[in-house]
């Protein structure tokens, strides 16, 4: 009994010296702020940079055209799927806005949006690849051009195959923004990282930490289930 | 009203047509046989330059389709319907809006006219009850003639059928070449790729055996079937009937 009442006095002093003193707490909810605002920012560039990418390469493979544009595209993601994140942040950060003062979040968002973009843009080729080819036929043969058949009949279709695939990247943009402290940006990782430092108690605020995001993947697993299941209504047979 | 003169295609090396030169006149029934991989469907694809052709010239209604790009082409193919193999229907789409969707998205017809073309179209299709149903739901027959009222729906001057009853089950052919019988009926201009040779005889004004990329023979339905002269033919009716 001395034992267990023992565990629970020890458990409740730690857990006010690593989260309530102080109001060492803040630490967490500053940094899942920034953890928050990183990822939100970085899916919205990604999905962007990814579609159009994924846009210019299926339509060069489709059709011939946009030789140019596939040329870059082909570059961008052989450069950003060919090195570590880690490094594209510490070279944007660095490097590219080394001699100017940008805000680091900023910086962030940007080089996780642009990382991501590669991983989506060829997500979303897949799934317009998947799309049979017949589909491009019967809208071009009712008069409908190139870019209306892609908008209404070719993508909403490819969106649907991917979905799945799409949450799972922007389930690991999330987790993968946990780097973003190597620039100094204190997200949610570095402020479990912050209170480890002041009170010498790793357990408390790296569980703490752990949890919050595993609590976030599971919100958002659970949304997109939400989501496959509305889209899934015209599958009925 | 379609002119086709020396019309070569290839893929590669393989030439899959050969200078073939063809008329068909407005109202014309036009049925193309011969054996897999003898260039019928290409050839109808070359129509509305679903594929591109090699060389050669095609007219319809005296513009020359072969060299119509972008715009152009777009709007010579409002005015030939394409009926599919496969269907092709939009799956994600319900069939109201499978059969709305270009007339509206081209702005020749609004929600509202469409939604009514659509109503009309499903009634003369027979499947009245089904606009609110998605693709999946249907069975291929029903999808073939959904497919069939799509067309429709962009008043066409021609249709094209690339083997409209190849991936049907046999108990639901009949209702697709019903269903053409009245289009033909009515008097439309109809281009058919088919396997049917009951169709080509009841239905055909004149019916083109094709083989190795060329058209071998060609006659009405009457003299097609009972006295067909290349030797090529003749064994392939043999073969079918």
């Amino acid at each position: 009994m001395e034992g267990i009442k023992g565990f629970f006095v020890e458990f409740g002093r730690k857990f006010s010296q690593n989260f309530i003193e102080k109001n060492r707490w803040q630490y967490l909810t500053d940094g899942l702020l920034n953890t928050l605002l990183i990822t939100f920012g970085a899916v919205l560039l990604g999905f962007l940079l990814g579609f159009i990418v994924a846009v210019v390469r299926s339509t060069h493979d489709k059709t011939g055209r946009m030789k140019f544009w596939n040329a870059i595209a082909q570059i961008y993601l052989t450069v950003i799927r060919g090195t570590p994140m880690m490094v594209q942040l510490l070279i944007i950060y660095y490097v590219i806005f080394g001699s100017v003062n940008i805000n680091k979040i900023l910086c962030a968002v940007l080089a996780f949006g642009i990382n991501s973009g590669a991983y989506v843009a060829e997500i979303i080729r897949a799934g317009i690849m998947a799309v049979d080819n017949g589909q491009m036929e019967a809208g071009r043969s009712l008069g409908l051009n190139y870019r209306q058949t892609m908008l209404s009949i070719i993508l909403p279709q490819a969106f649907k195959t991917v979905l799945p695939s799409l949450a799972n990247e922007f389930i690991v943009l999330l987790k993968e923004t946990s780097v973003a402290g190597y620039i100094a940006i204190q997200d949610l990782t570095k402020g479990g990282d912050i209170i480890r430092s002041q009170t010498y108690e790793a357990f408390m605020p790296l569980l703490a930490v752990a949890a919050i995001y595993l609590v976030m993947v599971m919100g958002l697993t659970k949304l997109v289930q939400l989501l496959e299941r509305r889209l899934a209504k015209n599958d009925r047979r | 009203m379609i002119d086709v003169s020396h019309l070569y295609k290839s893929f590669g090396e393989l030439a899959v047509l050969e200078d073939i030169s063809e008329h068909i006149n407005k109202g014309e029934k036009v049925v193309i046989i011969g054996p897999s991989g003898s260039g019928k469907s290409t050839f109808l694809r070359c129509l509305n330059l679903m594929e591109t052709p090699t060389s050669g010239t095609i007219t319809f209604d005296g513009e020359d389709i072969t060299a119509c790009h972008g715009k152009e082409l777009d709007r010579l193919r409002r005015r030939m319907g394409m009926v599919f193999q496969h269907f092709n229907l939009f799956p994600h789409l319900t069939i109201r809006k499978n059969i709305t969707l270009a007339p509206v998205k081209l702005g020749l017809m609004s929600k509202d006219e469409a939604n009514a073309t659509a109503d009309r179209l499903l009634k003369r299709v027979g499947l009245p009850d089904k606009a609110e149903s998605y693709p999946n739901m249907l069975s291929g027959g029903q999808k073939q003639r959904i497919a069939i009222a799509r067309s429709l729906a962009m008043n066409p001057e021609v249709m094209l059928f690339d083997e409209p009853t190849s991936a049907l089950d046999p108990e639901m052919v009949g209702e697709v070449l019903d269903l053409m019988k009245q289009l033909a009926d009515e008097g439309m201009t109809m281009i058919v790729v088919t396997h049917e040779m009951g169709f080509a005889r009841e239905v055909a004004s004149r019916v083109l055996f094709m083989a190795d990329g060329k058209i071998l023979e060609q006659n009405p339905p009457q003299k097609f079937f009972t006295d067909p002269k290349n030797p090529r033919l003749k064994d392939f009716l043999s073969k079918v009937i």
